[in-house]
């Protein structure tokens, strides 16, 4: 099991190795290669502690578990009840924000 | 399903986590606890089989979504978002004995058999570590208050003095039998009868003369007159003030025999539990309290909560006189009954931002002051606030103190006790790095009071304009309230994440198994202006309400209460406990 843990990731027959990776993914190692990921990330959890939506996503997952009982709710269960109204409800200032820092990033890493 | 320990509900493992563990030697994860790694600030932990690696999934290279799992067997990466694809679960599918994986980013065990997380207390005990680690020093801070600890480490001594007994009604000694029957008169007989009927408001219930301004101190004066362990301890004689000042008399002279703010509190409860319905005036108290509080000695307004400050301290004051001082740790309130009963511990914990060290401090309290929150109008509250109605979600979840931007005492508890990052002219000096940093503070009660006092800061002091105003906002307080989210052990909980507190079970501290429930009652509200303004006390006793206006007590429905603008909320706790007496001797 030891050994297992340090072997590289199992690559997938099926998938074509020849794949050119999107930008996406350029842009997603970039950030994380520079750690700009992780600071973005802290934040973003700031902003969304402070605006409140933390609290409110607690809110609704709390009631969720108070109505189901709480032997009967999953974290899958949790996920898939917030993750809409989650995503919908940040508040436009922070995404501003945020975009705005990826922006600068991106500039300033001439990609 | 789970278990209770220490009020906190201690999850059972799923059958394929119970299956993984038995046959994978006694310790399953010890592979995976050399991939943790913890990154400061704010001491996040992930999993990562090198420090500079980007995890992706197996089957399809998804790298850049959220939700990406290894899996404890074969360390293979897959993600899984169970709506659109999961190729977590497909893994698990596939191959027998892989259902257990961890979420790469958040260090977490899950089960993709289950879809839910699942908790190891060896592999939590393992994060946490890596996380405690990062932020702990060797070094010990100055001052006489401040305690370094990591999270492992000492827990203020104490609280760990006195063993908790059962609890066993009162019976007389002989000394006590014989005066009983000499010196006692019934409660109830025919003569006083007519006093306590029960249509008649219950004992200890007498209006109180302004003498001048003085409903600051009535409001309060009520308010401790039924505060249950402080009336319990003056009407069973704890302080007894010909005693007392019999014994000061004799030591200091005529001139100190007079200050004790404790004989003045035991005449005044004398006075109002006599059963006797006229209003009192407690000009001698006043008095007293004047010889106290020198600097407030006047006929104006004062503050209710100066008030009550100043009176605890002066309690403290005299009965402190005799024993000898600093004898009795901070916070353990064995100084003096002031203490025992309202005095608390808070702990506040400082953590610099640039290399993740923690700093602990304990330090007493007798009372929490809480900030109202800002204003209701910003941006961020109210669009978010929109999006959610939107939505048309269950009628329970929009509750308005969420949502509609109503304040809440729980919602001012959550803020006091959340974790806020200090401005950039506010940097804390970091023992590691040996510069003021930006800090991340956050506040937790250590241990509960018997009573809680809770004063909402209503008085907004404008730098600007050089002049203070008051806040009218209306804050909605329940009636019961259980402390428990905001004790030390429920935000370190909530700080590494969701996991097996590694010191569950730990029976080192007594207080961690006491009820964390309490009582509302009594409300000190505050009407006008900053200047100009009157207070008023409700009062509640077997379910009833009583609002007192100085002389005025008069019954009022609780809705009127609700609807009343707190400025201080006490709370009592539901349950209490026994402890072993320290003086063998006395009762």
């Amino acid at each position: 099991m030891k050994h297992s843990v340090n072997r590289p990731p199992t690559p997938d027959g099926a998938e074509d190795q020849g794949n050119e990776p999107t930008l996406q993914e350029i842009i997603n190692i970039k950030l994380i290669e520079s750690g700009e990921k992780e600071r973005l990330m802290e934040l973003l959890r700031e902003r969304l502690i402070e605006c409140g939506w933390k609290d409110e996503m607690k809110a609704l997952c709390r009631s969720y578990v108070k109505k189901k009982g709480r032997n009967n709710v999953t974290l899958d269960d949790l996920v898939h009840l917030i993750t809409p109204k989650g995503r919908a409800s940040v508040p436009d200032f922070v995404k501003a924000e945020l975009l705005q820092r990826i922006r600068s990033f991106l500039m300033s890493a001439a990609l | 399903m789970s278990s209770k320990i220490n009020g906190h509900v201690s999850p059972q493992p799923c059958p394929h986590l119970l299956v993984f563990r038995s046959r994978n030697g006694p310790k399953p994860f010890r592979a995976l606890q050399d991939c943790i790694r913890v990154k400061p600030p704010g001491g996040r932990a992930a999993i990562r089989r090198e420090p500079t690696e980007v995890p992706r999934c197996g089957t399809c290279e998804e790298s850049s979504r959220s939700r990406l799992y290894a899996c404890v067997a074969c360390a293979a990466v897959f993600c899984h978002a169970p709506l659109l694809h999961s190729h977590a679960s497909d893994h698990s599918l596939s191959i027998p004995g892989h259902e257990i994986a961890v979420d790469v980013d958040r260090a977490e065990l899950f089960c993709c058999a289950c879809g839910d997380q699942v908790y190891d207390r060896d592999f939590d005990a393992a994060v946490v570590l890596a996380q405690t680690v990062n932020a702990t020093a060797t070094t010990s801070t100055s001052g006489s208050t401040a305690m370094q600890c990591s999270v492992a480490g000492s827990q203020p001594e104490n609280l760990r003095k006195r063993r908790r007994v059962d609890y066993r009604p009162w019976e007389p000694d002989s000394g006590e039998h014989i005066s009983r029957g000499n010196q006692s008169i019934p409660l109830l007989d025919a003569t006083n009868a007519s006093l306590v009927s029960s249509t008649q408001q219950p004992w200890g219930f007498r209006g109180l003369n302004n003498l001048g301004n003085t409903c600051f101190m009535n409001s309060i004066l009520q308010a401790l007159l039924h505060t249950p362990p402080l009336r319990n301890y003056f009407l069973g004689d704890r302080h007894n003030r010909y005693y007392c000042q019999q014994k000061n008399g004799a030591i200091n002279g005529t001139k100190n025999s007079r200050l004790c703010l404790a004989c003045d509190m035991d005449a005044l409860f004398s006075a109002v539990f006599s059963g006797d319905r006229t209003p009192y005036s407690p000009a001698k108290f006043l008095y007293s309290w004047w010889q106290h509080a020198a600097n407030l000695a006047s006929y104006e307004q004062q503050d209710a909560h100066e008030f009550f400050i100043s009176m605890l301290e002066g309690i403290h004051e005299k009965v402190e006189k005799d024993k000898r001082k600093s004898q009795s740790p901070a916070g353990s309130g064995d100084c003096c009954i002031a203490h025992r009963v309202f005095s608390g511990i808070l702990r506040s914990d400082v953590m610099c931002m640039v290399c993740g060290f923690t700093s602990t401090t304990y330090d007493p309290c007798v009372d929490i002051s809480l900030d109202l929150e800002p204003n209701q109008g910003g941006s961020g509250k109210s669009s978010s606030a929109k999006s959610l109605n939107s939505f048309n979600f269950e009628a329970d979840c929009m509750r308005p103190n969420q949502n509609c931007g109503i304040s809440t005492l729980k919602g001012c508890l959550e803020r006091f006790t959340r974790a806020e990052k200090l401005g950039s002219d506010q940097k804390l000096f970091c023992q590691k790095c040996q510069v003021r940093q930006e800090s991340l503070k956050q506040m937790s009660i250590r241990k509960l009071p018997l009573v809680s006092c809770f004063h909402v800061k209503r008085f907004e002091h404008s730098s600007i304009r050089k002049m203070s105003r008051k806040v009218d906002r209306y804050l909605q307080f329940p009636f019961s309230l259980d402390m428990a989210p905001y004790l030390s052990s429920s935000i370190l909980r909530s700080r590494f994440g969701n996991r097996i507190f590694p010191f569950d079970g730990d029976e080192q501290d007594a207080s961690n198994d006491l009820s964390t429930e309490f009582e509302l009652f009594a409300v000190v509200t505050h009407s006008g202006r900053l200047d100009a303004g009157h207070y008023v006390t409700y009062l509640r006793l077997s379910n009833q309400w009583y609002k007192c206006d100085d002389a005025w007590i008069t019954q009022v429905n609780e809705s009127i209460v609700r609807a009343a603008q707190g400025y201080m909320m006490f709370y009592v706790q539901k349950v209490l406990y026994y402890k072993e007496s320290e003086n063998q001797g006395t009762s």
